[in-house]
C-alpha cells in the first residue's frame, strides 16, 4: 500500500462550546481526486484548515506526508498548493505581478506554465488585482496554487463564483494537473455535476461527521432506489440491507439502498409478489437521499 | 481507423458511472458495426480531455474492455478492437440476452402494448442493427 497524503484519525475541533467537527477519520492516497461535499455550515472549510494546519485542532491526529499538520515543514509546505475561500491577493498589485511575486517564494516556479494559464483563462496581465471581478480573481488564485507545481491541491470551493465556461476551464485544468497520476487534489463543492467529472472519489461531510468515504463508481453502484408495487399491503418495517431511506405506503414502497444486489429484486419479487423497479441515483440525489433532505421524492412516477 | 472522442456520449449527473457509460458504448459501437476489429480507440490523455474527465475513468474503462476481450493495447499505438469470438454454448447466450429483454418486455407491458406491438419494435430493431 503507498503511503497516504492526507490521513487523519479521530480528528476533532471545537470552537469555544461548538463542536464543528467530530471524529473524522480520512485516508486519500496519491493520485485521488477527491471531492468534498457537504451542505453549508457542514465544516467542510474548518476541515480543510484542520489538514493544512491553519487551526489547530481540538482532538484526534492529522497528518499530510506523513507530517504532523499542525508543524508542517517548509518542504511539506512546498509539496502543496491551497486556494481558501477568502484569498488574499494585495489589492494594488497588478496580474503579472501578482504572479512573479508569489513565484518569488518559490524554488521551482514555472513561469511558462503560469503563463500559458493566464492566456488560456484570458486574465488581463497589466490590470490591477483590485479591479477584477471576483471569477477572475478566483481565477488569479487557482493559477497562483498551481504555479510551482504542487504535488497536493486543496480547493475549497474552488468554482463557486465562476461562470459556466470559466468553470469548464477550471476543470479542464485539473484534468491536467492530474494527467501526472501521482497528483492528488482534495476539493470542496456543493456543485455535485463539476465532481461527477473529475471526482475518483468524494467524502460527505454532514454536522462534523463523515458519512461516506470512498471511490465515486463504487458509490453510484452501489447506491439505487427501489420501487416496490406489491400485491398486497407492505409491512411497515419491510427489511432490506442496506436502506437508507423508506417510505412505505399501502402496497407502494420506495426504499433507498446502499448496497444494491440484483438478487434483492428477485427476492421481493417473489416474496410480496411485488413489480420491482431499480433506479440509479446522481451524485446529487446520494448525497440528498444520505443526508435524510430527499423526504419529497414523489411515491408514484406520473402515469402518463 | 480511429474512432473520435466526440463520438461518445457521456453524462457526468447520471446515476450510472462514467466508467461504464463509456464500456456500454464501445460495446454498443461494436454490435451496430460503427466500430470494426482493428479500429483503434483514441488515446486516454485524448478522450480524457476533449470530454472533460478524469484521465482514471478512461483508463478504468480501457481496462475493463480489454479483460472482457474485446480491446488490447497496441504498443505506441494505442487501443485496438479486437475481433470478436463468440464464447459461450447457445444456451448461455440466450439466457444471458433473456435477462437484458427482460428489462424491455416489462416496460413494454407497463406502456400498454400487446404482444405483436412489442414483437414489431424487436423486428424494427432487428433490422436496423444487421447481423
Amino acid at each position: 500500500m503507498t503511503a497516504a497524503v492526507i490521513k487523519t484519525q479521530g480528528l476533532e475541533k471545537r470552537f469555544g462550546r461548538e463542536q464543528v467537527l467530530s471524529g473524522i477519520d480520512l485516508h486519500i492516497e496519491p493520485g485521488q481526486i477527491v471531492g468534498l461535499i457537504g451542505t453549508n455550515g457542514s465544516g467542510k472549510s474548518t476541515l480543510i484548515k484542520c489538514l493544512l494546519g491553519l487551526l489547530r485542532r481540538s482532538g484526534g491526529s492529522s497528518h499530510l506526508f506523513g507530517e504532523d499538520s499542525w508543524n508542517l515543514s517548509a518542504q511539506a509546505k512546498a509539496r502543496l498548493g491551497y486556494v481558501s475561500q477568502e484569498f488574499a491577493i494585495l489589492p494594488w498589485m497588478k496580474v503579472q505581478a501578482a504572479c512573479d511575486y508569489t513565484g518569488a517564494f518559490y524554488e521551482h516556479w514555472d513561469h511558462p506554465h503560469v503563463d500559458r494559464l493566464l492566456t488560456e483563462w484570458e486574465l488581463p496581465r497589466d490590470k490591477r488585482v483590485s479591479t477584477l471581478s471576483v471569477g477572475q480573481r478566483q481565477k488569479l488564485a487557482v493559477i497562483l496554487a498551481m504555479g510551482h507545481r504542487p504535488e497536493l491541491l486543496i480547493l475549497d470551493e474552488p468554482v463557486a463564483s465562476l461562470d459556466p465556461v470559466a468553470r469548464r476551464q477550471f476543470l479542464q485544468s485539473l484534468i491536467e494537473f492530474s494527467a501526472d497520476e501521482k497528483k492528488t487534489i482534495l476539493f470542496s463543492t456543493h456543485i455535485t455535476s463539476d465532481l461527477e467529472r473529475i471526482a475518483s472519489h468524494v467524502a460527505f461531510l454532514r454536522q462534523g461527521l463523515l458519512g461516506y468515504c470512498g471511490e465515486l463508481d463504487t458509490l453510484k453502484e452501489n447506491c439505487k432506489r427501489l420501487r416496490i408495487h406489491a400485491a398486497s399491503p407492505l409491512p411497515g418495517d419491510l427489511q432490506i440491507p442496506g436502506t437508507v431511506r423508506s417510505e412505505i405506503n399501502g402496497p407502494d414502497a420506495l426504499v433507498t439502498v446502499t448496497e444494491f444486489h440484483a438478487e434483492t429484486v428477485a427476492i421481493l419479487s417473489r416474496q410480496w409478489q411485488a413489480r420491482v423497479m431499480m433506479e440509479d441515483l446522481n451524485l446529487e440525489e446520494i448525497f440528498l437521499e444520505m443526508s435524510g433532505f430527499a423526504a419529497n421524492t414523489p411515491l408514484m412516477e406520473s402515469t402518463t | 481507423m480511429t474512432i473520435r472522442p466526440s463520438q461518445f456520449e457521456i453524462h457526468p449527473s447520471s446515476g450510472v458511472p462514467l466508467f461504464r457509460q463509456i464500456v456500454d458504448q464501445v460495446q454498443a459501437m461494436l454490435a451496430g458495426k460503427q466500430l470494426q476489429p482493428g479500429e483503434m480507440l483514441p488515446s486516454v490523455r485524448q478522450m480524457a480531455a476533449e470530454l472533460g474527465v478524469n484521465p482514471m475513468t478512461i483508463s478504468k474503462a480501457y481496462t475493463r474492455l480489454e479483460a472482457e476481450g474485446i480491446l488490447e493495447r497496441a504498443r505506441g499505438k494505442g487501443m485496438v478492437i479486437l475481433p470478436q469470438p463468440i464464447q459461450g454454448t447457445l444456451a448461455q447466450r440466450q439466457r444471458e440476452l433473456e435477462a437484458a429483454m427482460q428489462a424491455a418486455v416489462v416496460r413494454g407491458r407497463q406502456l400498454g402494448l400487446n404482444n405483436n406491438q412489442i414483437q414489431n419494435v424487436l423486428n424494427k430493431l432487428l433490422k436496423e442493427i444487421p447481423q
